[in-house]
């Protein structure tokens, strides 16, 4: 739980849960605003300024944001995971387009640094640093870049493409790329060293561990890593009818749902851990479960059994208690029950090890098995230059850690070839807001979390084929206003407000309370904008709308059509209804034909009764707003409101012999692809 | 609080035709709470007349001022010099009738004109709703009648009522206006005092409200001394 309170928005400390949790801190509010704004294009710059394996994180991300959303308060988190990639998979001609203009920053502040390891945390390490001007070398033992991501995680999860789309961005900044090239035999650690400023060493943990039980030396049994590896790089293991995958970790996860693609009729997975221990996400579970997998949970292995030294099958006891008080390892067993299965095929999957080999016969200090020293907070190593990040250095953990561990690495290694020094580089803890209350869960209007429907199980065995489909725009859109754009409400400007409790009366959400001066608590704040709308003192400002600024904004949207059209026309509609970005746009021929100019907003209820008249004094012969009509509404009273401002602004023009019916307000829950032009099609004929 | 209401846009331009540069000039203090005349309306009021203007092909410049009262020099003489320095030739105020007058009393040779109808005091019941409960009549009775006052909330402002046209709680002018009298007595009623309203009350001193000439009010205690006084007394 992070900081509450009555802070307000702009307080730069206070961010919203899914920003703090997000390890590489994505703005995932900003996200969903440029999809709501139909701005892909923006929403990709945004993710891939922090997080240079966006395309990979769209696929595969633990998204620790989701489980932080403040929707999970109201019904269901946003899916946030799935909207990034949307915005990556739609993005990609705009991307490769980028691609071409990426300036080539390596090298231009004249000191070397070499990378060994191309996963997600060395390869995010040599952006950053090639970013910030230092000549980045990346060494990588396999044939492909990508590390884990391209040798570990199946195609059925992570397409290599989508891996290369990231790593191509990076090398497009000039970082050099050394495959099948393995320090420590290629090159002595100490020679790499020597031949650079800084080194970084960013393995993975290619490494399987083992079990030491009878049997284990047979034929059929195998290691998980090997296993993945040789299935990643499309060859297909030979595997008997029955197959027992030893663990219940992501990885287990990935190695049975693997060995069932490639054959094995009957895969059981079999763990220590109960049923809500095991380490795996709960959604790889259920996908796992959904692909016909046995789960069998409590049972510590014994012997592996074994026939002319093939094995036949496995036996197991009963773990009674995984974790000790103090939460270490420490499993407990009851002899007494025991079971058996049959086995063509045991495959370990209990856990991985770094392969340190790369620094032996260098001054890098061994801190003990398969770790040497390391400094959490410096990431610096033993030996002045080398430091480490990812899983080498931390341990197991999703690629997103490893990416924010190698931005952490670029900085304490720019710190050190810039300083001479080491510094401490600050971790991904953030101040947030804490969890939505309830009173104010209550009020926001629900939205089914949008779900998109897996390949069929039966079907997705056949093959390694991506089971999951990306979002459609609609669903994408759809998806994306669910955002509740937690801490970016509103902001009272305390010199003007003049305490007239008219926020108060008028938020939806009872969030609004004097405190001397009004108060919308950032914690709660909905950022509706109906009391920025409706304050008589224009003291209330909203971080993502600008109050009162639509002259200006319907002046710019003119000049950039090519000045206002022969009987211009202006409608306001909800950019919520819109499916598609095309609907949010003004296609510059329709409007020089028909005079009509559309201006999309975040609910219409926004709009000021100045913002109402402003058409009128740029030349409009008449407004139509289109608000949304009964549950499609986003916000509650939004359309009583707007309804009142259009017949306050409508007195206006009545009374200055324009006439009110040259304002008029429509409503509809249809999407704006087929609505808006029905109802300014009538808006044309009415006004001529 | 005072409660103004806007006058019609028709209105104001009516006062404003053939002047080339006018301010419209909002208050930050009653009539922004009363949605009258703050800076909002300040924009629909400009804005409702810059279209008006532009139809009727005129080129009249139409700008925006708001300050925290128009009732005190301090808050006012920014506002002052903005119409002199940018040569506005009428300004409009938002702000209730003591800002009109204050403002004309200071401004010099330029028209203001009054933007709202400044109704009475009254308390805001609800968003958008107020209700008149003083007269500003000078010498307060509220002692007397339960704290609900006859001069303002009596339409004869009678002192011993009710008359003869209350009915079912109701004034006899509208239906819509509740008997002063009849709330005066329930109130009695409540605190278990009915008896005070057996007492005849006297005719009114009326020269201590509006009958007795404009009234000022000056805090000696509160007043600063004048410099050649304070010269003195040091």
């Amino acid at each position: 739980m992070g900081e509450s309170g009555s802070k307000q928005s702009l307080d730069e400390n206070l961010k919203a849960p899914c920003v703090a949790a997000c390890p590489v801190h994505t703005d995932n509010r900003r996200l969903t605003e440029y999809v709501a704004h139909g701005r892909y294009e923006d929403a990709l710059e945004l993710t891939l300024s922090v997080n240079p394996f966006s395309s990979v994180c769209g696929r595969i991300c633990s998204h620790a944001c989701e489980q932080e959303c403040r929707r999970n308060n109201v019904e269901k988190p946003l899916s946030l995971r799935m909207l990034k990639r949307f915005i990556v998979d739609n993005t990609r001609d705009y991307r490769l387009a980028r691609r071409g203009k990426i300036k080539k920053t390596a090298g231009t502040k004249g000191k070397k640094v070499a990378v060994v390891g191309a996963g997600p945390s060395g390869m995010t390490a040599a952006h950053d640093l090639a970013k910030d001007g230092f000549s980045v070398t990346v060494f990588e033992r396999a044939e492909k870049p990508g590390g884990m991501l391209s040798y570990a995680i199946p195609k059925y999860r992570l397409p290599y493409d989508i891996v290369r789309e990231d790593v191509d961005d990076i090398l497009a900044l000039g970082v050099e790329l050394k495959t099948g090239f393995d320090v420590g035999k290629d090159v002595t650690f100490d020679q790499l060293k020597k031949d650079h400023d800084a080194v970084l060493i960013a393995g993975g943990l290619f490494d399987s561990r083992t079990l030491a039980l009878p049997g284990m030396d047979a034929d059929g049994v195998i290691l998980a890593m090997p296993f993945l590896r040789e299935a990643a790089e499309g060859g297909t293991p030979v595997l008997g009818k029955k197959v027992v995958v030893i663990g219940g970790g992501n990885v287990a996860v990935d190695v049975a749902r693997t060995a069932k693609r490639l054959g094995a009729e009957e895969v059981t997975m079999i763990c220590l851990e109960g049923e809500d221990e095991m380490p795996a996400w709960d959604w790889e579970i259920q996908e796992t479960v959904e692909e016909g997998i046995r789960i069998s949970n409590s049972w510590g292995p014994t012997e592996v059994r074994t026939d002319g030294g093939r094995v036949t099958g496995i036996d197991f006891k009963e773990c009674t208690c995984v974790f000790d008080d103090t939460g270490r390892f420490n499993p407990q067993y009851d002899e007494s029950n025991t079971c058996s299965f049959d086995a063509d095929n045991v495959i370990v999957s209990i856990g991985q090890q770094a392969d340190i080999s790369c620094v032996e016969g260098s001054k890098v200090k061994i801190a003990g098995g398969t770790r040497f020293e390391y400094d959490r907070a410096t990431l610096a190593t033993s030996e002045p230059g080398v430091f480490a990040s990812g899983e080498i250095a931390v341990g197991p953990g999703a690629a997103i850690e490893a990416v924010a561990e190698g931005r952490r690495a670029a900085q304490a290694i720019a710190h050190w070839l810039d300083k001479g020094d080491v510094a401490s580089i600050p971790g991904t803890d953030m101040p947030h807001v804490g969890e939505l209350p309830e009173r104010v869960a209550e009020k926001v209007i629900k939205r089914d979390r949008t779900e998109v429907e897996f390949a069929d199980p039966v079907e997705r065995l056949t093959n390694f084929e991506v089971i999951e489909p990306c979002f459609t725009e609609k669903e994408a859109r759809q998806e994306a206003a669910r955002c509740m754009s937690c801490t970016l409400g509103a902001v009272v400007d305390e010199e003007k407000c003049a305490v007239c409790l008219t926020c108060v009366r008028v938020c939806p959400f009872d969030v609004a309370k004097i405190e001397k001066k009004a108060v919308m608590p950032a914690d709660e704040c909905q950022a509706c904008g109906l009391c920025a709308a409706e304050c008589p003192a224009v003291a209330i400002k909203l971080e993502r709308w600008g109050v009162h600024e639509m002259k200006n904004r319907i002046a710019g949207k003119l000049e950039r059509l090519g000045g206002k059209p022969d009987k211009f026309l202006l409608g306001f509609g909800c950019l919520f209804q819109a499916e598609t970005r095309d609907a949010l746009q003004n296609d510059p021929a329709a409007v020089k034909s028909d005079g009509i100019v559309r201006i999309s907003v975040p609910c219409t209820a926004r709009l000021t009764v100045s913002d109402l008249l402003a058409p009128f004094e740029l030349g409009a012969g008449g407004v139509t707003v289109i608000a949304c009509e009964g549950d499609s509404c986003q916000y509650p009273i939004a359309l009583d409101r707007i309804e009142r401002r259009v017949k306050e602004a409508g007195g206006f023009l009545e009374a200055i012999g324009v006439g009110a019916d040259k304002i008029q307000l429509m409503k509809t829950n249809g999407p704006a692809e087929t609505e808006w032009p029905k109802i300014l099609s009538e808006a044309r004929e009415k006004l001529g | 609080m005072i409660i103004a209401d806007q006058k019609p846009v028709a209105e104001i331009k009516g006062f404003i035709e053939g002047k080339k540069k006018v301010l419209i000039a909002g208050c930050g203090t009653c009539v922004t709470v009363c949605l009258a005349g703050g800076e909002t309306e300040v924009k629909n009021v400009a804005s409702a007349l810059r279209i008006a203007f532009k139809n009727d092909g005129k080129d009249v410049e139409i700008l925006e001022d708001t300050v925290e009262r128009q009732c005190d020099d301090e808050f006012v003489e920014p506002l002052l010099a903005r119409v002199k320095n940018e040569g506005f030739d009428a300004v409009v105020t938002l702000a209730c009738g003591v800002g009109c007058n204050f403002l004309s009393t200071r401004i010099g040779p330029v028209q203001v004109f009054p933007g709202v109808n400044t109704s009475f005091l009254g308390s805001n019941e609800a968003q958008g709703d107020y209700l008149e409960l003083c007269a500003g009549c000078g010498e307060c009775i509220l002692h007397l009648t339960g704290g609900i006052c006859p001069m303002a909330r009596c339409s004869k402002q009678i002192m011993n009522g009710p008359c003869g046209g209350t009915s079912d709680g109701k004034c006899e002018i509208s239906q819509d206006i509740d008997c002063g009298w009849y709330l005066i007595v329930k109130r009695m009623q409540e605190l278990d005092i009915l008896g005070q309203y057996d007492e005849i009350q006297a005719a009114r001193d009326w020269s201590k409200g509006t009958h007795g000439g404009p009234r000022r009010l000056t805090k000696e205690t509160a007043a600063m001394a004048a410099e050649d006084d304070a010269a003195k007394e040091s």
